[in-house]
């Protein structure tokens, strides 16, 4: 038996319906986790401690990304733009990547690295050491309690997140322009600003809520379905990052289709 | 969960910075929000790429921005909703034109007063209009005769084109082999 | 036996792929009494207590709680059963991001909705009588000894005054006197309750003293039952060699 069975073709069917099982076990788990965050009791305390942890604590990191890739985009737009007069509209390009595109996406992957991983291992560590048993012999859903308050968080979180991205991103943006080619900051900002529109912002808000969605739901399963020990625990924190920053990725390229051809 | 001091701080600051940056960002970007728009409409005959959000300017400086597009169903005019800055009032023979920044820039709408003595209410509309030049069309009127037709007849029908940089056009051609 | 029995397992069926763990056990314990519950590890002892926790499901037979049925329960009336129910786990399980009197007040705040202030005051009440100071009340679990946190579990199994307490491995990973300490703990607990115990362990001198029965699980079904002096004298080749401490070749 196993995957190196003598006929490659019963193998093939065999990792197939793995996989289809692996996407029913997720969608099960997501479905409910969603409807233990959509019906009470909810636990607020829970749901705080998630805020401050997935949102607050996130801010350095995500602010930190976010100024470096918005001055690199406008350096680069600058110095290999000039080939199509490009950088003449600079800060309109670098509002619009980081707005659209890269906000959402960078955010949401440092999120993946900074709280899918740890929620993964926090509640695979939980299962491990029976705390996740213990918690339903007291009479509480852990669904309730553990993994409905991460997903609300990772799914609010991670928007308002990308809003403090936007502007620290075009602020990046415009420190460099100023200080490097001697673009003033008034009219960078006058720039972006008459340039961007609502739209611009809102769609990569509705990314990142998808996004943090992805981010709760790859911590809280991979957790959850950790096996055997502190090894099971490592694996699912790995798989749990990887997984989130791949869904991430793929949700971003569906969703901006859908936002493209509207 | 227990956060140490150094992470919350470091929280606290970029969220600073945040709202710093957006403080800044909404006194330089000209318009102010909170001294409020008023609507005015226009009737264009050629939109010519104008989307909600194209800005409005008086003498290239912006007072507004457009906030709709729509069309007429019956005279199949595009009408363009225009919000504008309270403090900007404009004599209600003003004239609007569709114009843009360059030869592939943004459109936008230049508003030019005129000399009425009272003002554009707001919900009212400016009559005085003057929609997008289809730079394209223009070009092909200009190239179409000269290809496949025989010179003297690309002359005359070249004469009938509105344009007079057509008319002029193959005065120029006719002057090339005397230089 | 004519009153019904506080928990009992009939017929009960376990399998993980091609092991099969239990095989048709039958077992009842009746109110206030203390049964241990021997055997040999693998032998599926934490699995009859997962059952019976609603933590996993049979493949065939039933889990009577009061002569009630749990497995087919739904998890809210299973939720609302476990009220009566403390479990001391093997590890503790005490949650660690918490400190230990919202450990012990989990159920009390969580479930039962009673106000922090009153929970407190019922945890550290109950910390007293595991023998833990109130200063522990406020400390977290990974700051106290192996014998603490057992002691800080027991304390957040009792805390709502159960009729019917299980104990996983009660004294594994402690040095003997800790142990007996414990499962005088236990005793203590179990008599002035007056509620009704399963313990599974493979500590003997544990089992001596907590239990009023013994019972030995073996090849997923009960080989042998007891009462706690009449273990010497069993002639169970099992249980002979579990008294002795011999190996069974």
């Amino acid at each position: 038996m196993g995957l190196f069975s003598t006929n490659p073709v019963a193998a093939l069917g065999r990792a197939t319906l793995e996989g289809v099982a692996a996407i029913g076990r997720v969608g099960l788990f997501a479905a409910r986790g969603i409807s233990a965050a959509l019906s009470p009791p909810w636990y607020p305390r829970q749901i705080i401690a998630q805020f401050a942890s997935v949102g607050f604590l996130s801010l350095p990191v995500v602010g930190l990304t976010a100024w470096f890739t918005g001055a690199a985009l406008a350096l680069n737009i600058y110095s290999g733009g000039d080939r199509f007069n490009a950088e003449t509209v600079l800060p309109q390009i670098v509002a619009l990547g980081i707005t659209r595109e890269l906000g959402p996406v960078l955010a949401a992957l440092m999120l993946a690295g900074r709280v899918a991983s740890a929620m993964a291992s926090e509640i695979g560590a939980m299962r491990a050491t029976e705390q996740i048993d213990a918690m339903v012999t007291l009479s509480t859903d852990p669904r309730r309690y553990l993994i409905a308050p991460r997903l609300i968080a990772a799914t609010i979180s991670l928007p308002l997140l990308t809003l403090i991205t936007d502007i620290i991103g075009v602020a990046g943006g415009m420190q460099v322009s100023n200080y490097l080619i001697d673009l003033s900051p008034g009219i960078y900002i006058a720039n972006t600003m008459d340039f961007l529109t609502a739209w611009d912002v809102e769609s990569g808000l509705i990314k990142s809520a998808v996004f943090g969605f992805i981010i709760g739901l790859m911590g809280c399963y991979h957790g959850d379905s950790a096996k055997g020990g502190a090894r099971g625990v490592g694996r699912a924190t790995t798989s749990a990052m990887v997984s989130a920053a791949v869904l991430i990725l793929a949700a971003d390229y569906l969703l901006t289709s859908v936002f493209a051809l509207k | 969960m227990r956060a140490s001091w150094a992470e919350t701080i470091m929280g606290f600051a970029v969220l600073a910075f945040a709202a710093l940056m957006l403080t800044y960002a909404l006194g330089v970007s000209g318009l102010k929000h909170s001294s409020g728009t008023y609507e005015v409409s226009a009737r264009f005959g050629e939109a010519g790429g104008i989307q909600p959000g194209a800005k409005i300017t008086v003498s290239g400086v912006k007072v507004g921005s457009v906030s709709d597009v729509t069309i007429d169903p019956k005279t199949y005019l595009a009408v363009m909703h225009l919000s504008l800055s309270k403090d900007v009032k404009l004599p209600s023979d003003s004239t609007a034109k569709i114009t843009s920044d360059g030869l592939l820039g943004g459109a936008h709408i230049a508003l030019m007063p005129g000399g009425a003595e009272d003002d554009l209410k707001p919900g009212s509309e400016i009559n005085n209009t003057q929609g997008a030049v289809d730079l394209f069309g223009l070009i092909g009127q200009f190239i179409r005769p000269q290809s496949g037709s025989p010179a003297a007849s690309s002359a005359d029908s070249a004469a009938k084109a509105p344009a007079a940089a057509a008319s002029a056009a193959p005065k120029a051609a006719a002057d090339l082999p005397e230089m | 036996m004519t009153t019904t029995a506080k928990i009992a397992w009939t017929g009960i069926s376990k399998r993980f792929g091609a092991q099969v763990v239990l095989d048709g056990l039958d077992l009842a314990v009746a109110p206030g009494r203390s049964l241990a519950l021997l055997g040999r590890s693998g032998q599926g002892k934490s699995v009859t207590l997962k059952l019976a926790l609603g933590l996993m499901k049979p493949d065939a037979g039933q889990v009577l709680l009061d002569g009630v049925d749990v497995t087919r329960q739904s998890e809210a009336e299973r939720r609302a059963s476990f009220r009566g129910i403390g479990m001391l786990f093997q590890g503790g399980a005490l949650f660690d991001s918490l400190p230990v009197w919202e450990n012990v007040a989990f159920r009390l705040i969580n479930a039962d909705g009673v106000g922090r202030a009153e929970a407190r005051e019922r945890a550290v009440e109950a910390l007293s009588l595991v023998k833990l100071a109130p200063e522990v009340a406020d400390r977290y679990p990974s700051e106290l000894s192996g014998g603490m946190q057992k002691r800080a579990g027991l304390a957040r199994a009792i805390v709502g005054t159960p009729s019917l307490l299980f104990f996983d491995e009660p004294t594994t990973g402690l040095d003997p006197i800790t142990a007996g300490a414990i499962n005088e703990l236990i005793r203590d607990r179990v008599t002035s309750l007056g509620c009704t115990a399963v313990s599974i362990t493979h500590d003997m001198a544990s089992a001596r003293t907590i239990a009023d029965e013994l019972a030995m699980l073996d090849n997923g079904r009960i080989v042998w039952r007891g009462r706690a002096d009449e273990l010497d004298h069993a002639d169970h080749p099992l249980v002979r060699a579990f008294v002795t401490g011999q190996s069974m070749e």
